[in-house]
């Protein structure tokens, strides 16, 4: 008798903590789109330090790679944590930025609208998904609720943002 | 110059944008998707062992420092009589759940003449008394060995971590057969 042979354990996550610097690449990239498009109210360069923010990010998940049997979990959330952090404070600042800065009140609270809040909540759903995976309790009516308030309030500002005027004939009717 | 404002226009920046974001979104993405498929790899401690019966000195047992080989040098097979050694090496479940096992060949090599057959029996306890649950019987018809196929699976619960399961070993030589040797492997699957 030779030989004895057992299957080892295998540990498979759902969300990898480099999730979030995946999803701050995106907000960037979005960031950066959106900063062209708005181009006027923005200084120039600010569509590209997005895109080089976003690279940054491509370079960080890269490393990650490279390094993910030396870096602990504990680590990788922590670094990945803080990049999405980075991102949503952009979209922040961005949002203050119009409305304090600028004083353009209508753009600023069609951005909390359309991108802030929506990403925002995305984020914290992830988030507490990511935690709940890992054994931490959240819960999951705030995400749902927070998803439902998160859509009607992007609905609503889209409508609005794309005609203005939409909620002067809502008060004419009345 | 008309290059120049071409390039500056707010079109031609938004479209290189555009290429340049979805290049950076599906190098990220497939970055990611390389490191979802990594998987993470744990070693574990067998919770399925071998130990030393009540004839492990009568077969000349020896067992690996973990205990997941077991090896028998002293076995002995008598002309036209057959001798078995009933408890020579045991397995042991010591987790906390059922395990399945089966004896499988796995390699055979030596004399092919000399021998009647060696058996493998996996007993239900230590005792003589204990039910065979799975055997393997190896057979020589004075030219060539017969190998069995594996056995079926037998579940060993965990209800107590002390119940061990022997396995018994029979051997057989031919009449007045002469001086020869033989080395069976078996493996013990686990699942």
């Amino acid at each position: 008798m030779k030989r004895q042979s057992r299957l080892r354990k295998v540990d498979l996550e759902m969300i990898l903590p480099e999730f979030f610097a995946l999803l701050s690449i995106d907000v960037f990239l979005l960031l950066s789109l959106l900063t062209c498009l708005l181009e006027e109210r923005f200084p120039k360069a600010i569509p590209y330090i997005y895109q080089i923010a976003a690279l940054i990010g491509f370079g960080h998940l890269l490393v990650s790679r490279e390094f993910l049997s030396i870096f602990g979990e504990d680590m990788r959330f922590w670094y990945n944590f803080f990049y999405l952090l980075v991102a949503l404070g952009n979209i922040i600042a961005i949002n203050l930025y119009l409305a304090v800065e600028k004083k353009m009140w209508t753009l600023a609270k069609a951005w909390s609208g359309i991108v802030t809040f929506p990403i925002i909540v995305i984020s914290v759903f992830f988030v507490s998904n990511y935690s709940y995976l890992q054994g931490a309790e959240f819960p999951a009516l705030i995400m749902q609720v927070g998803l439902v308030v998160s859509t009607i309030v992007m609905g609503v500002s889209i409508s609005l943002f794309l005609s203005p005027d939409l909620l002067n004939k809502l008060k004419g009717r009345r | 110059m008309e290059i120049r404002k071409l390039v500056s226009r707010k079109e031609m920046k938004l479209v290189t944008l555009l290429l340049t974001s979805l290049l950076i979104a599906t190098a990220s993405a497939a970055v990611y998707y390389s490191l979802s498929m990594q998987s993470t790899i744990t070693t574990a401690t067998t919770s399925v062992w071998f130990e030393e019966g009540a004839d492990n000195a009568t077969a000349v047992v020896s067992l690996s420092p973990d205990k997941t080989v077991a090896t028998m040098t002293g076995l002995k097979a008598y002309p036209n009589a057959s001798y078995t050694y009933t408890d020579p090496v045991r397995v042991r479940n010591n987790g906390s759940v059922a395990y399945d096992i089966r004896l499988t060949p796995v390699s055979l090599s030596g004399n092919t003449t000399e021998f009647v057959f060696v058996k493998f029996l996996l007993r239900n306890g230590t005792s003589e008394s204990s039910p065979t649950l799975a055997s393997l019987n190896y057979t020589c018809d004075g030219s060539d060995w017969t190998v069995p196929s594996a056995t079926d699976w037998v579940s060993i619960p965990a209800t107590n971590p002390d119940t061990q399961w022997a396995i018994t070993v029979i051997t057989k030589a031919k009449d007045n057969a002469q001086s020869a040797s033989v080395t069976i492997e078996i493996a013990v699957d686990v699942r």
